[in-house]
């Protein structure tokens, strides 16, 4: 990838200004401020979220990390507009949100949920165009080319239960791109296929960013591929859960399974974040 | 699947009718009962009646209103099940009513329909859709119910519209219960077919039936029986054949899933 070595000598934050001409510098792609969720009320009502924040700046990458069970899938349905805050405000592009904004497409944690099995990949990514009031033959264009593009232009005609695990998530990540979101937001995409597969559909979404210039929203309890994949990392801890670190992750682009992982500082941050976890779980509550 | 093998199945599947006919036929030949005429002359005296006698067109007028009431059955039920499937308000406020009516014997209204309505195609289209709509009512409102709400967080996410939404994703997802909902009503609907035409009917195979059997013509109403029943076999038959093509995916996909875990 050409574009890859252009970024490669650029931090995320220089990156930010030069990608966006569109979006002054100064305002994030996607922010949640001082979000709160209460689920239930009176004496059943549960708190999950309090007073969080998190910025995600134009072409960023960030991942949000925390043990199971703290919220991550709450703020995720914050952040991608299904559900409204019960105080604070969701910002695309400096607009407060009450429902899922066009710039946002969302790729879901279970792939064999979210593809629909009456449909080849094709219509099935060429859907969410429908929604955009395109035209059959531009919707089915631009599907084969968004297919070819997360390498599966041979597979348009098959449906879903005849293709893969990793497949499925390609066509999953696919129907998000023909939204031409500026925004990817992802729920756990890589909880449910195998190890390999999983380096692969990594490298295709850190690709992807750098190609399309997107920003990338992704929840994972996965430490080693926060900091694998991020610009930054969020740490969510406690309950109700907030941001109790944000880490900056400056190691180079672009990224490599083996090189990456191998180095000191790939290690250091891991264990920073791995020991704020466990440190939070331990903390009386 | 090889010719032999096919060969073999079709006579696993047709050596005990064809037997029993056969028997039928050497045990009825020379009969002299009134109600058990010999199957030779129920064959020949349908032939007769079918060929140059009224058959066709009753059978023809007897299909049309079974699939002008089975359409209208599966238009409302399809719509109004998904209607009340979507919103469980709505569903709760009228289920007790719903569990009421489908207790009730359709076939018993029919004289009621039809002495409302009065003669022609019309009551008997009304008394066929009302007996079919509950099965595909039901079972349409379970289908959308048991949706996965990953569904409605797509559609939402992606803001498809309402249209797509029910056409594209909740019809598809619901299709594997409305199925065997409509399965169900094809063979409701054969039953009350007939039974509309005893009423107030001048055409139709139920009217072949009644008035032969009124003047004891039996071996007329033997015959219009076993076509009839050879109507119903042929339906259910075509529409297995309509399922197998239209949840070709179901089949796989569940197949899929099941080697999966």
């Amino acid at each position: 990838m050409n574009t890859k070595e252009t970024d490669m000598n650029t931090t995320p934050k220089s990156m930010t200004a030069a990608t966006s001409p569109d979006v002054a510098p100064a305002t994030p792609a996607l922010e949640a401020r001082e979000v709160e969720v209460t689920y239930g009320t009176g004496d059943t009502a549960k708190t999950v979220l309090r007073g969080l924040n998190v910025t995600v700046n134009p072409g960023e990458f960030v991942c949000i990390v925390g043990p199971s069970g703290v919220g991550k899938t709450t703020l995720l349905r914050c952040l991608s507009g299904l559900l409204r805050p019960t105080a604070g405000e969701i910002r695309v592009v400096g607009r407060t949100i009450n429902a899922p904004p066009e710039e946002i497409a969302v790729v879901f944690q279970d792939y064999s949920r979210s593809l629909l099995p009456w449909m080849t990949a094709l219509k099935n990514v060429a859907l969410p165009l429908k929604g955009r009031g395109v035209a059959k033959a531009q919707r089915e264009a631009k599907a084969r080319e968004v297919l070819a593009t997360v390498g599966l232009g041979d597979a348009a005609d098959k449906y879903p239960w005849q293709l893969s695990g990793g497949m499925q998530q390609r066509v999953a990540i696919a129907r998000a791109l023909a939204y031409d979101a500026r925004i990817l937001v992802m729920d756990e995409p890589f909880a449910s296929v195998d190890a390999q597969t999983r380096f692969e559909l990594e490298d295709l979404v850190l690709e992807l960013r750098d190609r399309l210039n997107i920003s990338v929203v992704l929840v994972t309890h996965d430490i080693d591929e926060a900091v694998y994949l991020s610009d930054r990392v969020v740490v969510l801890a406690n309950s109700p859960a907030s941001v109790i670190d944000t880490v900056e992750i400056g190691l180079p682009f672009p990224r490599d399974q083996i090189e990456t992982k191998g180095l000191h500082e790939f290690a250091e941050l891991r264990g920073r974040i791995l020991g704020e976890i466990l440190q939070s779980r331990k903390a009386p509550k | 699947m090889s010719i032999a093998h096919r060969l073999r199945n079709i006579l696993a599947e047709a050596w005990l009718p064809v037997s029993l006919v056969a028997l039928w036929w050497l045990v009825s030949a020379g009969s002299t009962s009134l109600y058990f005429p010999p199957l030779a002359e129920i064959v020949a005296v349908g032939w007769r009646d079918f060929t140059v006698g009224p058959l066709v067109d009753y059978a023809a007028f007897s299909l049309t209103n079974l699939a002008a009431g089975l359409a209208i059955a599966i238009f409302v039920g399809v719509v109004a099940g998904v209607i009340l499937g979507s919103y469980a308000p709505l569903r709760d406020a009228v289920n007790p009513y719903l569990q009421f009516i489908r207790s009730v014997p359709q076939v018993a209204l029919v004289p009621l329909i039809i002495g409302a309505l009065g003669i022609g195609a019309l009551p008997k289209i009304w008394s066929i859709s009302f007996a079919c709509v509950w099965p595909i009512l039901l079972n349409t409102i379970d289908g959308v119910k048991g949706i996965d709400p990953a569904l409605g967080d797509f559609s939402k996410s992606y803001r498809l519209s309402r249209r797509t939404h029910f056409l594209d994703m909740v019809l598809p997802a619901a299709l594997p219960q409305i199925v065997p909902g409509v399965r169900t009503a094809l063979a409701i609907g054969v039953i009350v077919m007939v039974v509309s035409e005893i009423y107030g009917a001048d055409s139709g195979l139920g009217y072949y039936i009644l008035q032969s059997g009124r003047n004891f013509a039996v071996a007329e109403t033997w015959a219009g029986t076993i076509i009839v029943g050879l109507l119903g076999y042929l339906l259910s038959r075509l529409f297995e054949v309509f399922e197998h093509f239209a949840l070709k995916w179901h089949r796989e996909s569940s197949a899929e899933a099941r080697s999966r875990t």
